[in-house]
């Protein structure tokens, strides 16, 4: 871990990468391709009698084909100094092979004209890890791409992925048709859809006040205020504890542990204690969230013995 | 107008306590209130109001046909299971006290063993489309999904707050079991056990063992209500309704309020017994037998606290010098409770109650006045003092 | 155009066919194989193949110019992923005006599929009728 980040501390202090220029300039054939495949119908792309007479006085291409303009293709190779490509290998060989982009923030300072060649050039913006997701153990990569023509930036992107090594022995996936399905209700759905992404969410009323099982009251009655949530650190420790026996739980293999865990964040919530027996748990065991996948739909909260 | 003393208990009945009836569910109930308005001395036409649980599977319309009660202007239904016992009684004495009925029973009949057993895993419970589903979608799919287990996350955090053990839970289970061993309409009839005994059976879900939990039983149970000046007109002595309550607490969940500040306690029987208190005018002290709702022991312990018998983390001193025998300082449960009598959804206790009224108990207290009885814990709850006329 | 704060967009539904997901792919020039090849995307643990990030953030520049306009200038793009968005998933964006600053108006969008949320995120646009 000490090396990854001190890897990543290097590449940063390279600084941005040497401007890559995109294989074409930009052209009709490419942007009917794009709007095309996305069904954008938006004649400032297409039409240049229209383009012409509107506010963009011409045909532009649309912005959010920006990055598209310079991805290095199907035969492409990164370039020696790609910061992003670096970073990638450092993990891949610390064992975190996969990659899924999270995020994505795209600031256009205007539209591209046919013709113009941008180049686009990258640098290390962060590496923060590692952290437990419903995808596995990982470490976000955030890189900051400049794009320009002729050295004027046209634009710029943040750019994060998740480099996570898939999880290795997963405990067996619960049978989906046995597990004992939560009811959501739109005041608890946010709760469902964090564990889907590897978030324990906690529910966040004015700004402060945190409460779980959520509802759709502010605990103070104010009926104006509307939540939001807090991702928990998802570190804590066993409030109380049950090592069930019988009868059988669908789903469970008995004897399991079922924990309420009193979060760092002060709220308590319950879970399947992984990795514990009846003999290893006992109230104050420091516990962290652990997430098990049941289906496409479905991720339920439980949690491990904290290391 | 106040409810204390304006209605009483006139009849009881019951079908026997069993682990397979052999019959429907209405038969049950329908047996059930044919006896307890036999033993009022009244008639079906005299009923003109049925209160029950809305677990219950029989609708009042469904017993009033069976047997032949014309009209009903007076039906109702309390929700929150086993904690609907106590308050089935209050609502009854309510519509009396109002002058809304002359005469309602309440009854409870069900075949929980042979049939749709409680103290299984319920999907149905879990995926009910309402708030309480959408609660239980944060405990049953983690697998905490039994009576059982719900009550032992309790139960260890007593456990280790106030330094109890296992032996103290058994306690309880060992008194019911002698009471029960004398009772012959008990199940567990001529079956003491001892505290090796308790120790001994196996894990259902820890801290709990088998002996904490109460059965699962079949059968019915009816209990006749009219007015304190009716019912002193009728053959049995009335146990005459002193003080009805319902309680539930801040932060409150059917079974899970784990939430609270305070997880080893049970506020809202704390709520039940303060307004218990005080419409009786009665003190602890006047408490001449406790039924005690026991379908699990834990929660015995925990009452006895709640209810200010003793204070919070001593009822495991409370317990251990025969205090809750027959000759003991505070008779608990001389039917032998849910776990030797029959789990009728608490209302074999009131039952109970009534015959230490009436001085017909097959395990007889001397000299009683009056009678607490509690209704299903770790969920909204209720609870009466029956006092003699 | 009204445009005020609240403002609630039209919806849009887009049907997630695996032809949809394989030519937004090749037309953003992305070619990893979880973007076309289904064997290859059940082996890397996908269900299917699934949208690529470029298609996101084009779909959701699409669905605030189907409402705003063609004379409308978007000015910046920022999302977030959530659950993934498969093929034979439909994929409904929502979205509603957060915030207005002269002619620029902030819209919070977000594209629903049938797992939940797969994409979340702001588009900042410049209104038409407004100083550019």
């Amino acid at each position: 871990m000490r090396g990854i980040e001190e890897a990543a501390k290097h590449i940063a202090a390279q600084g941005e990468s040497r401007a890559r220029l995109a294989r074409d300039p930009v052209n009709q054939a490419m942007v009917n391709n794009w709007v095309e495949a996305l069904g954008d119908g938006n004649p400032a792309y297409t039409d240049p009698e229209f383009a012409r007479g509107s506010v963009h006085g011409g045909l532009v291409a649309p912005p959010a084909m920006a990055q598209v303009w310079t991805m290095n293709g199907l035969h492409g190779t990164r370039a020696d100094d790609d910061p992003l490509g670096a970073m990638m290998s450092v993990l891949d060989e610390a064992g975190y092979t996969s990659v899924v982009a999270t995020d994505s923030e795209q600031t256009y300072h205007r539209y591209l004209r046919h013709g113009e060649h941008v180049a686009a050039s990258t640098r290390l913006e962060g590496v923060v890890g590692p952290k437990r997701t419903a995808l596995g153990e990982g470490w976000f990569v955030t890189t900051r791409t400049t794009w320009s023509v002729a050295g004027e930036p046209v634009a710029e992107m943040m750019f994060r992925v998740l480099k996570f090594r898939p999880a290795g022995e997963p405990a067996p996936a619960p049978d989906p048709a046995a597990v004992l399905r939560p009811v959501i209700s739109r005041d608890t759905e946010f709760f469902w859809a964090g564990t889907r992404v590897g978030e324990l969410r906690i529910q966040r009323w004015g700004g402060g006040t945190l409460r779980h099982p959520p509802g759709p009251v502010a605990p103070n009655g104010d009926l104006a205020a509307k939540p939001d949530h807090v991702v928990a650190n998802g570190t804590g420790t066993v409030y109380s504890y049950v090592v069930h026996h019988h009868p059988k739980v669908p789903g469970k293999r008995p004897p399991f542990v079922v924990a309420l865990v009193e979060l760092d964040e002060g709220v308590r919530m319950l879970g399947e204690l992984l990795d514990a027996g009846p003999e290893d748990v006992y109230i104050g065991l420091p516990v962290e969230v652990s997430f098990v996948r049941v289906d496409d739909e479905l991720t339920l909260p439980a949690w491990k013995v904290r290391s | 107008m106040t409810l204390p003393g304006k209605a009483a208990i006139a009849g009881i009945g019951a079908t026997e306590f069993s682990k397979d009836s052999g019959r429907s569910e209405l038969r049950l109930a329908a047996e059930a209130v044919s006896a307890a308005l036999a033993d009022a001395g009244l008639k079906p036409s005299d009923v003109d109001g049925l209160v029950t649980f809305t677990m219950d599977g029989n609708a009042e319309i469904a017993v009033a046909r069976e047997l032949g009660i014309p009209e009903l202007s007076f039906f109702s239904r309390v929700h929150y299971g086993g904690g609907a016992a106590a308050a089935t009684v209050q609502q009854a004495a309510m519509a009396v006290a109002t002058g809304v009925a002359d005469v309602v029973v309440a009854y409870r009949a069900f075949n929980e063993r042979s049939g749709h057993r409680f103290g299984q895993v319920s999907g149905a419970a879990a995926q009910q489309v309402n708030t309480s589903g959408v609660d239980n979608a944060f405990h049953y799919p983690m697998g905490l999904a039994t009576p059982a287990a719900t009550v032992a996350m309790v139960a260890q955090r007593y456990l280790h707050t106030y330094g109890a053990t296992s032996e103290d839970f058994g306690r309880v289970a060992v008194v019911d079991r002698e009471h029960a061993a004398t009772n012959p309409n008990a199940w567990f009839f001529g079956q003491p056990i001892t505290l090796a005994e308790h120790q001994a059976s196996r894990w259902v879900a820890e801290p709990l063992h088998l002996l904490d939990c109460c059965q699962e039983s079949d059968g019915g149970v009816a209990l006749v209500v009219t007015s304190t000046e009716r019912a002193r007109d009728l053959p049995r002595p009335p146990a005459v309704i002193a003080a009805a309550a319902q309680g539930s607490g801040p932060d409150q969940y059917i079974m899970t309020s784990y939430y609270r500040d305070d997880l080893a306690a049970l506020p809202e029987m704390g709520v039940v017994g303060g307004q218990l208190w005080r419409q009786a005018g009665i003190t602890q002290a006047d408490v001449d037998v406790a039924v005690l709702y026991d379908h699990f022991t834990p929660y015995v312990l925990m009452q006895l606290e709640e209810l200010g018998f003793c204070g919070r983390g001593e009822a495991k001193d409370f317990v251990r010098d025969g205090a809750l025998g027959l000759d003991g300082a505070l008779p608990l449960n001389p039917h032998g409770g849910q776990l030797g009598e029959a789990y009728i959804h608490g209302m074999n206790g009131i039952a109970e109650a009534v015959r230490q009224i009436r001085g017909s108990a097959v395990n007889q207290v001397g000299g009683v006045r009056h009678v607490l009885v509690t209704a299903g814990t770790g969920v909204p709850t209720s609870g009466l003092v029956l006092a003699a006329s | 155009m009204n445009a005020g704060v609240g403002t609630e967009l039209p919806q849009l539904s887009i049907e997630i066919t695996p032809t949809f997901v394989v030519s937004t792919a090749i037309a953003t020039r992305d070619f990893q194989d979880v973007h076309h090849d289904r064997d290859a995307a059940v082996a890397r643990g996908s269900k299917d193949i699934f949208v690529n990030i470029l298609t996101d953030t084009g779909l959701v520049q699409r669905f605030v110019t189907d409402w705003a306009g063609p004379e409308a200038l978007i000015r910046s793009i920022r999302i977030r992923l959530g659950v993934p968005c498969y093929a034979y998933d439909t994929l409904t964006f929502t979205g509603r005006v957060t915030g207005r600053d002269g002619a620029d108006a902030d819209i919070a969008v977000t594209g629903t599929g049938g797992l939940g949320d797969h994409v979340s995120g702001t588009v900042r646009v410049t209104l038409p009728g407004g100083p550019a």
